[in-house]
């Protein structure tokens, strides 16, 4: 066998990865820090309330989270990865609900009926912080900064679903979807202009309402316009302006 | 592939192409076995391992691409209806035209299991079929296959789809020639290797001028857009004079590519070669010469040396891809399609998908036996790691455009070059001392006397190569 030199090779970029934190420091994009530590909490306190954040991973791609009918005991952060949540109806045909990325959380949806309403199945290698819901809420009645965001991230996610309501073009789905997740990557710190799109197409298309052949005449069009490049998985937004503009009836102001 | 990797890929900056300097001396020196890079790795490094569980989620995989890239087929036609001696090739020698039947019969069924595994909506863009002789095949059977081919996957309609056959001259005629233009083929290779007499019964090879022209006039006749013909040089009885006179003839043909390879004397590899007297083989010196002759000729006749054995009218698709930055190595030589997935089909072909290479079984019998227990003939493959699709990479770049720019390479694949091409720049020293390359700390560039040498300079990147064993199944190098 010969060897596979590794001198020479630079440090991995700063990827799509949450895994700063530690004992006493949260994680950069940890979902709840921010409400944390505007109520004057720190982790170490945190741990005190005996609120029990775990950390779990590596989830491989195509392995569940969660299952539907699951009973509902935790919340989980995202870490690295991403994650697609889908309910599958009884002829087994695949609905993708959403798509989960570092910093953002998924079972919220859980939370009233106190099992989980949808699968959770990791797109590529998934890391997760645990959030053990009833710790969780006894947390929340504590401090009302921790339990405004967790209203705040469950109106998001009803939020969501307006992505695709209403009768849209592809072109304006396609463009959408990809600035909805330029902007959630940018809000994390991480490049909102150049990201690895973890989802296959069929998951795409399934989540647009769109034919998977659509989905990728729709961006071989955005391409030859020169308002993306794209090379495999890796996506480039050259000109987020004019996407906007295709895509904002669906788009948040 | 990582963020960003490949996407500042050379934008389209013209690449001014070096002409080569032909230095028999220098050559000579460095005549050794190499590979020539239609694959890095190369086919030795293929593993049986890669199975076809490993195959399928590979092309499951380039399905879920948010652009799955066009396909590109390779269908080998393994028969031949006489042995040329100096053949190396995958073949089967007969003149029972019931052996197509049977290889046909199987060929469909590798069809209808691998198709499938595709999307239906991505293009055939290039077809090509090789051999052995594709035109084994009588037009009727012909026409079947085709009509297979294009039932199970989506033929491009596009204008630039490249349909491509390698025609044997001796065994078709204008009539076989107008109904593959019918069928969608756009594009001809034509196998002459040299006019000359003596050298043609020395090869067991005899084929005309005449011959030649009809096939090559009823292609243009009939709507291709593209001809090519192939020579060989190092064959047993040729001289430089006779080469000339092959060489007036081929550019009276007028062909948009020429190939001329070197002629590989490996008896103990391949039997047919076994049929060739030695003694009869040009000496260093005259090998060299007849290529010398050809680079000379044709660039007399305007065309230009695009790198290893391969010309092309300066305003073919393949000069224009090497100026812009985007030609590829292929299976066949240099290719302006590198962005397809190749489906290899029929015995020994290989294909490549993805980040992976992989191969059919290599004889009749296991090709039969696979398929008729309704399996893919699979017998071996390789899925790259990172330090392989880094390397493939550099040499494709050295061996299509001559140059390159080691910050951006640097950059796009996350290495600090110099550092971890330590024991390859090593390596390359004597070259650079003997004036193939030279090395900045911006670029590595083969000059015009590298151009020649284009496999020895590959050869300083190539991992596997330290492993001695490998050497003697390679031909030389020029």
């Amino acid at each position: 066998m010969q060897s596979k030199p590794m001198a020479g090779r630079l440090p991995e970029p700063r990827s799509p990865m949450a895994d700063d934190g530690d004992e006493t420091r949260f994680c950069g994009t940890c979902a709840f820090s921010s409400a944390c530590i505007a109520a004057g909490y720190d982790k170490p306190e945190l741990a005190e309330l005996q609120c029990l954040v775990e950390h779990v991973g590596p989830f491989r791609a195509g392995e569940h989270i969660f299952r539907t009918g699951d009973p509902f005991r935790a919340i989980f952060a995202v870490r690295a990865g991403t994650v697609k949540t889908r309910m599958v109806d009884k002829e087994g045909r695949e609905q993708v609900l959403g798509f989960y990325l570092p910093g953002e959380v998924i079972g919220l949806n859980a939370i009233y009926p106190e099992h989980f309403p949808c699968d959770a199945v990791a797109l590529d290698t998934a890391y997760f912080c645990r959030f053990s819901f009833p710790a969780m809420s006894a947390l929340a009645s504590r401090i009302p900064a921790v339990q405004q965001h967790l209203f705040r991230m469950l109106s998001k996610e009803l939020g969501t679903a307006s992505l695709l309501a209403g009768d849209h073009s592809a072109d304006e789905r396609v463009a959408a979807f990809l600035l909805d997740l330029a902007g959630r990557y940018a809000v994390r710190g991480f490049s909102g202009t150049r990201f690895h799109l973890s989802m296959s197409r069929g998951d795409i298309a399934n989540y647009l309402r769109l034919a998977a052949e659509t989905v990728s005449r729709v961006l071989s069009r955005f391409r030859s316009q020169k308002l993306i490049e794209i090379e495999g998985r890796e996506l480039e937004l050259l000109n987020p302006k004019k996407l906007r503009e295709i895509g904002q009836a669906l788009l948040p102001e | 592939m990582r963020a960003g990797e490949g996407i500042d890929r050379l934008a389209a900056m013209a690449i001014p192409i070096t002409p080569p300097e032909f230095d028999p001396a220098l050559i000579a020196r460095y005549d050794v076995a190499g590979p020539r890079y239609t694959s890095y790795p190369t086919a030795p490094q293929f593993k049986a391992e890669f199975d076809e569980a490993a195959l399928r989620e590979v092309i499951r995989a380039s399905n879920e691409e948010p652009i799955p890239r066009p396909l590109s087929l390779y269908v080998h036609v393994p028969f031949c209806m006489s042995p040329c001696f100096y053949c190396g090739c995958n073949r089967v020698i007969t003149r029972d035209v019931t052996q197509a039947d049977r290889y046909l019969e199987r060929l469909y069924r590798e069809v209808e299991l691998i198709a499938p595994l595709f999307d239906r909506d991505r293009p055939v863009r290039q077809l090509h079929f090789g051999g052995g002789t594709p035109n084994f095949l009588d037009a009727a059977h012909m026409g079947e296959l085709l009509e297979s081919l294009a039932r199970h996957f989506s033929f491009s309609h596009a204008a630039d789809r490249e349909y491509g056959i390698e025609i044997d001259p001796r065994f078709a005629d204008g009539a076989y020639i107008r109904n593959l233009g019918e069928l969608g083929f756009n594009r001809i290779s034509v196998g002459i290797q040299d006019f000359d007499p003596l050298v043609q019964k020395a090869v067991n090879r005899i084929q005309s001028f005449e011959q030649t022209r009809e096939v090559i006039e009823a292609a243009r006749a009939s709507g291709f857009r593209s001809a090519s013909v192939d020579l060989i040089y190092g064959l047993p009885l040729q001289s430089v004079e006779g080469f000339s006179r092959t060489l007036d003839q081929v550019v009276a043909l007028n062909p948009d590519r020429v190939a001329v390879y070197g002629y590989a004397h490996l008896p103990e590899m391949f039997k047919a070669q076994r049929q060739i007297d030695a003694t009869d083989l040009p000496d260093a010196a005259t090998r060299l010469a007849l290529f010398g002759r050809a680079l000379e000729h044709l660039s007399a006749a305007g065309y230009v040396y695009i790198g290893m054995d391969h010309f092309a009218r300066a305003s073919d698709e393949l000069v224009l891809a090497q100026r812009a930055g985007t030609l590829q190595r292929n299976f066949q030589g240099y290719s302006t399609h590198g962005d397809c997935d190749i489906v290899g089909l029929g015995v020994s072909a290989i294909g490549r998908i993805g980040d992976s290479y992989s191969q059919n079984a290599r004889d009749l019998i296991g090709y039969y036996a696979a398929l008729d227990a309704g399996r893919l003939p699979l017998m071996r493959g390789l899925q790259l790691d990172e330090d392989d699709l880094i390397r493939r990479e550099l040499i494709n770049e050295l061996m299509c455009h001559g140059t390159l720019d080691k910050r951006a390479f640097g950059a796009r694949h996350r290495l600090l070059f110099d550092e971890y091409f330590v024991r390859e720049r090593q390596r390359l020293v004597p070259l650079i001392e003997d004036g193939l390359v030279v090395e900045s700390p911006r670029e590595i560039r083969v000059t015009s006397r590298g151009r020649l040498l284009l496999r020895i300079i590959a050869m300083c990147f190539d991992a596997y190569l330290d492993d001695a064993a490998q050497a003697p199944r390679y031909s030389r190098v020029i």
